[in-house]
């Protein structure tokens, strides 16, 4: 066959010469660009549209709320939202209108969402996922996604740097707000409640439930706007999101406004009462159903 | 002698009832031998116009109730509005019920005696064959024809300056003055008055001319030349059938419910009609503790019941004529007769027919308010006679 | 750069003309030569971030101290707001209320008020559905408030709830919400659609009671209003601003925030409803053919629904706060901008295309009484200085006019038609013969306080609405309506406009001008 012969088919190694070994860039340095070419992107779109999203509808019946606080929007943003569930960047996902749906990418800890080649690929392919550090951004990864940021997409970023693990949130780490002040993005505070209880860190079943998505109203880093600063006022408005969840919006403002918001952090107590007072918090939990052996 | 005449036949009920659009089938222009004279005292009359009421439109499309099969006699000449003259030439109207006395029954039943003749509970005894009134009894013929036997008791004199027209009037009139004068004297009366043909216009006239307590008269009325007529004999307010209900609670100051219902409504509430709808429609706008008053013939209808319980509505008939306690004494159509001249209620004869006609006689009848008439009637003046 | 508006002079190569028909639109050909067509300015430029815009209003208001100096704790604050019956069509989430409302409370949490109310001044209109109030004020607002019952509708017929606070110079009786009265501040959010809303206008009719509304509601002040879209001219202002100005007087301190919109008034899916038909590309010819076509297969109910269900793109414009007639000034000006057309003299003829929906209409029947006060009321006194038809003239307008009504929205609508038109159509006899009992009837006021139904009264101001035009003209003809509905106004049924240009001629002699308004989008006619 012709098609099979050098020139038109790939040359032939020779087994005389050692193959070099194959650099797998791994962690912060797997290179997402295929994932945002646009065969992945119809790609994603379709199992977004066809799989993800009916699926999220049935197991977490999202429901969202303040999306009119960011309809006048007509630029990239940066969405931070708190961090409960492996269903948050999804779930996010699923409800955010289209406009930056299609252009959206989610920043990934390297070290969990990139350490193999499958899950680097699986996430990279299915949120498009970047990956960035925990804790602090690195030069590396600030550069591509400013770069991103910079060519009209937008990201969604956990700036707790990780999943709660008592369903308490995490303080935030400055990512987020360091980058809004670098590329004069507004950031959309998101605050998503509901998806501990259907997979909360370390559970392995789906228990189906409903959730709620809130948009709060865009941050914007004015000129020399701290970011130290810009991060304060993103966890608060984010833990005021919550509150109006659980009170209504004016008993939120009103707390806002007077400093009283109830943390996400939760009370500085350990233990039982830590627990104790998230269940308080939560308010409406869904009615606990016994599985009988059968 | 040329008489229009109803057989018994079973078979032409049901093609009536089936085909209501065809020729009427159970009648039938016969040419018969008038009838004889049943006794002593009675008379040949002979008619000079002769109505054609509700009822016989009921039995010849076969609609009638099974009600009637016992107190009728087949084969019978309809016909019982009559104004005729007798063979001395006195001009007179017919009361047509065949009561008691004129059939010979001795002594006369309860109500008889009491002189409220259409109660009268003897309609099959006495020399007559069974039958209600002149008009269903076969002895006695009808008014559908060229001459038929009366009893003196049932014939009233026709003042000489009367038209035949206003005079064949007087028989449905007193029907309308009866019902009028059924519900007890209440001042400020609201009264409604469903339905505009014949009977529910008398019924305006009547209410108008023979009581003073009525305060407000709604009428429904569905065609145009009805409504002009209601207002004209005296209705307040004439509306079209699927507005009285706003019309009532407008005039009562009543609320409307959800359903439809209303809270309050008339006084006094008229049904000319006899239909299922006209009757619940009648039930709907009855104000607690009214009357609904029965005038139209209802036939087999079905209906809600339970505003007549939670409302205390009475629903009562009112049948013929008689003595009137409410008037005195006087009897209904010595009232009727002063509604007619009143109310000027010739006007209501809106077309004349000859016998040969009877067909389209009794169409034009059947559709009358839809073709702007009020009164059919069977023009007998100028048949041929032998 | 959006275009002004436009006036067109129909000649033989003019396409045929966009009418509007109800829940539906008709290609209309004018006569050559002796037409026009009045087209409204393009949809100006919207805010870019309106919320930043509404907060520096507050901040910085005009004749009036900053919005948070006159905010303390402890206070009464009431916050009153616009009802269903504006904007048209009703506007896109977030609506210009809500994001008003959300400001304003924003400086009330930061200035640590509690005592805070919010009502809905809807006058003698009917109470707004819990939807429908979620969509005015957002859901976080509707959530923070009404369960509490801090979110109140106004009752014109709750003599607990309303104040009389004097007579004007005039007579005028001024009653109105006490809540509102007696609040420390009272914050009135408007949405300025057309040049007659807002100014003291929101709280002396918005708050106001039917003692106090029939001093301006009323035949003769409707006739000497020339138009009521001209505040100068405008009898019902006058009255208005009598009332205003003794409300201030008797210590009521109101702080007024106007919002403008544009008149983007339908999705783009549907652009060729605000398109100059010569402009129309493929894709609009051929939206326009599927719309009718699927239209006239329509059932009338699927029909209303379909066009119930649009919600208008309107983009906010300016946003005013402060004293309430220097706001005013600010805004009336803005709204001009958006909808004056200057017109050249007056025609014989007037066309009106009556489009699905009126201000009282919003999710309901648009009955054979509103399509008098949206012909006669408002599409005819969409001008400033002289009306577009002439005196003598005939106005032709275009609506399928149904026998219908909505039973529980308009039932003293029902009533009117079938017992007030039916005896006479002229306003001042219905106003003497009929008024007062439809404003005292039980139950309509049942109705109003407790349903969703429009006070008894509100049909007679519809009729009063169009008492100007009917005194102005000479014959009114209604196209393709239904003939019944159509007489019982007291106007003349015809097929099609030809026939009624032909009708019309009988009063105006043979070739006669016409103006045909190309309404919506609104416009207001600037006739010299």
């Amino acid at each position: 066959m012709i098609g099979r012969v050098f020139p038109l088919a790939r040359p032939t190694w020779p087994g005389s010469v050692p193959r070099p070994p194959v650099r797998k860039a791994l962690g912060l340095a797997y290179d997402t660009d295929w994932a945002r070419s646009p065969g992945a992107r119809a790609g994603r779109a379709a199992v977004r549209d066809l799989v993800a999203a009916p699926l999220l509808k049935v197991i977490a019946a999202p429901e969202t709320r303040g999306l009119d606080r960011i309809s006048h929007l007509d630029e990239p943003a940066i969405f931070a939202a708190n961090h409960a569930s492996h269903l948050d960047a999804p779930l996010i996902v699923s409800v955010l209108p289209a406009r930056w749906r299609d252009e959206l990418f989610v920043g990934g800890a390297a070290d969990y969402f990139f350490d193999t080649r499958v899950k680097a690929a699986t996430f990279a392919f299915l949120l498009n996922a970047v990956p960035i550090e925990r804790q602090r951004v690195s030069r590396q990864s600030a550069r591509v996604v400013e770069t991103l940021l910079g060519d009209g997409w937008s990201m969604l970023i956990f700036p707790e740097g990780g999943r709660s693990p008592d369903g308490w949130g995490q303080p935030h780490t400055r990512g987020a707000a360091w980058l809004a002040s670098r590329t004069g993005l507004p950031i959309v505070p998101v605050h998503v409640e509901g998806t501990r209880r259907i997979l909360a860190k370390g559970s392995r079943t789906l228990r189906p439930g409903s959730t709620v998505v809130t948009f709060g109203r865009p941050l914007r880093p004015g000129a020399g706007t701290d970011a130290r600063a810009l991060a304060a006022d993103l966890e608060q408005a984010i833990a005021a999101l919550a509150d109006e969840l659980g009170s209504d919006w004016y008993t939120a403002r009103r707390r806002a406004a007077a400093g009283t918001t109830p943390p996400l952090t939760g009370p500085e107590s350990r233990g039982w009462r830590r627990a104790w007072a998230l269940d308080e918090r939560a308010g409406r939990r869904g009615r606990a159903r016994d599985r009988w052996p059968r | 002698m040329r008489a229009l005449r109803i057989e018994r036949s079973l078979a032409r009920f049901a093609a009536a009832r089936v085909m209501p659009n065809h020729r009427p089938v159970p009648v039938r222009l016969a040419d018969i031998d008038p009838p004889e004279l049943p006794g002593p005292g009675w008379q040949l009359i002979r008619p000079l116009l002769s109505g054609i009421c509700g009822s016989d439109l009921a039995t010849v499309s076969g609609r009638s109730s099974r009600w009637f099969e016992p107190i009728v006699s087949f084969p019978f000449v309809p016909g019982h509005e009559v104004v005729g003259e007798t063979e001395d030439g006195r001009r007179v109207v017919i009361e047509p019920v065949l009561h008691c006395r004129i059939r010979g029954v001795e002594p006369p039943c309860v109500a008889c005696a009491s002189g409220h003749t259409n109660h009268c509970e003897r309609l099959t005894a006495g020399h007559l064959k069974p039958g209600l009134q002149t008009g269903y009894c076969r002895d006695t013929g009808g008014g559908w024809s060229l001459a038929l036997a009366a009893h003196p008791l049932q014939l009233h004199d026709v003042p000489p300056e009367w038209t035949d027209e206003a005079a064949v009037m007087i028989e449905p009139t007193a029907c309308a003055a009866h019902a009028a004068l059924v519900p007890s004297p209440s001042e400020g009366m609201r009264a409604v008055v469903i339905g505009a043909g014949t009977m529910g216009l008398a019924t305006i006239a009547s209410l108008r001319r023979l009581r003073s307590d009525v305060e407000s008269l709604i009428a429904v009325a569905k065609h145009p030349d009805q409504r002009v007529l209601a207002r004209e004999l005296g209705a307040t307010v004439v509306v079209e059938p699927g507005e009285l209900r706003r019309a009532v609670r407008r005039t009562t100051g009543s609320w409307i419910l959800d359903n439809g219902q209303l809270t309050g409504g008339a006084d006094v509430v008229y049904d000319c009609v006899g239909s299922a709808e006209s009757l619940a429609e009648g039930l709907a706008v009855a104000a607690p503790g009214a009357t609904v008053v029965v005038v139209g013939m209802p036939g087999h209808v079905g209906i809600d019941l339970t505003a007549l319980w939670q409302r205390e509505i009475r629903l009562v008939g009112a049948y013929a004529y008689g003595p009137e306690p409410a008037a005195g004494g006087r009897h209904s159509f010595e009232l009727a007769a002063q509604v007619v001249e009143a109310a000027r209620l010739d006007r209501l004869v809106s077309a004349a027919y000859p016998l040969d006609r009877f067909a389209d006689a009794i169409d034009h009848a059947a559709h009358a308010g839809r073709r702007g008439a009020a009164k059919v009637v069977f023009d007998l003046r100028h048949e041929k006679r032998r | 750069m959006p275009r002004p508006g436009f006036v067109l002079e129909v000649d033989r190569s003019t396409p045929p003309i966009l009418t509007w028909h109800g829940e539906g639109f008709r290609l209309e050909k004018l006569p050559a030569g002796r037409s026009r067509v009045i087209y409204a300015p393009e949809p100006l430029e919207p805010l870019g971030d309106p919320d930043e815009e509404i907060r520096q209003a507050l901040l910085n208001p005009l004749d009036c101290d900053p919005l948070p100096t006159l905010l303390f704790p402890g206070m009464r604050l009431t916050i009153a707001f616009d009802d269903i019956s504006l904007p048209l069509p009703p506007m896109r989430r977030p609506d210009n209320r809500q994001r008003a409302l959300e400001a304003v409370l924003d400086l009330a949490a930061a200035a640590g008020v509690d005592d805070v109310v919010l009502i809905c001044a809807l006058a003698l209109h009917r109470r707004m559905t819990e939807a429908e109030l979620r969509h005015a004020v957002g859901d976080r607002v509707y959530d923070a408030f009404a369960p509490s019952g801090r979110l109140l509708q106004h009752d014109a017929e709750d003599p607990n709830a309303l104040v009389h606070l004097g007579v004007t110079d005039q007579g005028e009786d001024v009653e109105i919400n006490k809540r509102a009265a007696e609040s420390d501040l009272l914050v009135y959010v408007n949405i300025n659609l057309v040049a007659m809303d807002g100014g003291h206008k929101s709280v002396a009719t918005g708050l106001a009671s039917y003692r106090s509304l029939r001093h301006h509601h009323n035949v003769r002040t409707m006739r000497h209003s020339r138009s009521f879209m001209d505040q100068d001219h405008s009898e019902l202002h006058s009255s208005n601003w009598r009332m205003g100005r003794l409300i201030a007087a008797s210590g009521v301190r109101v702080f007024q925030i106007e919002t403008t919109l544009n008149n983007d008034a339908f999705p783009s899916q549907m652009g060729f409803l605000q398109k100059r038909e010569w402009e129309w590309t493929a894709r609009d010819r051929a939206t326009y053919l599927a719309t009718t076509r699927s239209l006239a297969l329509a059932p009338p109910r699927t029909a209303r629904s379909i066009f119930q269900a649009i919600k208008a793109p309107h983009s906010m414009t300016s946003v005013h706060a402060g004293e309430v007639e220097a706001v005013h000034r600010a805004t009336t000006a803005m709204v001009y901008r958006q909808q004056l057309v200057p017109v050249e003299g007056q025609t014989d003829i007037a066309v009106f295309g009556l489009p699905h929906l009126c201000p009282y209409n919003v999710n309901s029947i648009m009955n054979p009484i509103l399509v008098m006060c949206m012909g006669l009321g408002y599409l005819f006194n969409l001008y400033r200085g002289k009306p577009i038809v002439r005196e003598g003239g005939v106005a032709i307008l275009s609506h399928p006019t149904p026998w219908a009504f909505n039973p529980v929205h308009h039932p003293s609508y029902i009533d009117f038609f079938e017992e007030v038109l039916a005896d006479t159509t002229d306003p001042v006899e219905i106003e003497k013969n009929y008024e007062e009992r439809f404003a005292t009837d039980e139950w309509y006021r049942h109705l109003y306080r407790t349903g969703h139904a429009y006070h008894g009264v509100h049909p007679f101001y519809m009729w009063y609405w169009g008492a100007h035009a009917l005194e102005h003209l000479a014959r009114v003809i209604i196209v393709a309506g239904s003939p019944r509905a159509v007489r019982r106004l007291g106007f003349s049924p015809a097929s099609t406009l030809q026939d009624a240009l032909e009708m019309a001629s009988d009063v105006v002699g043979r070739d006669p001008t016409i103006s045909h308004l190309h309404c919506p989008p609104i416009m207001i006619a600037d006739v010299e």
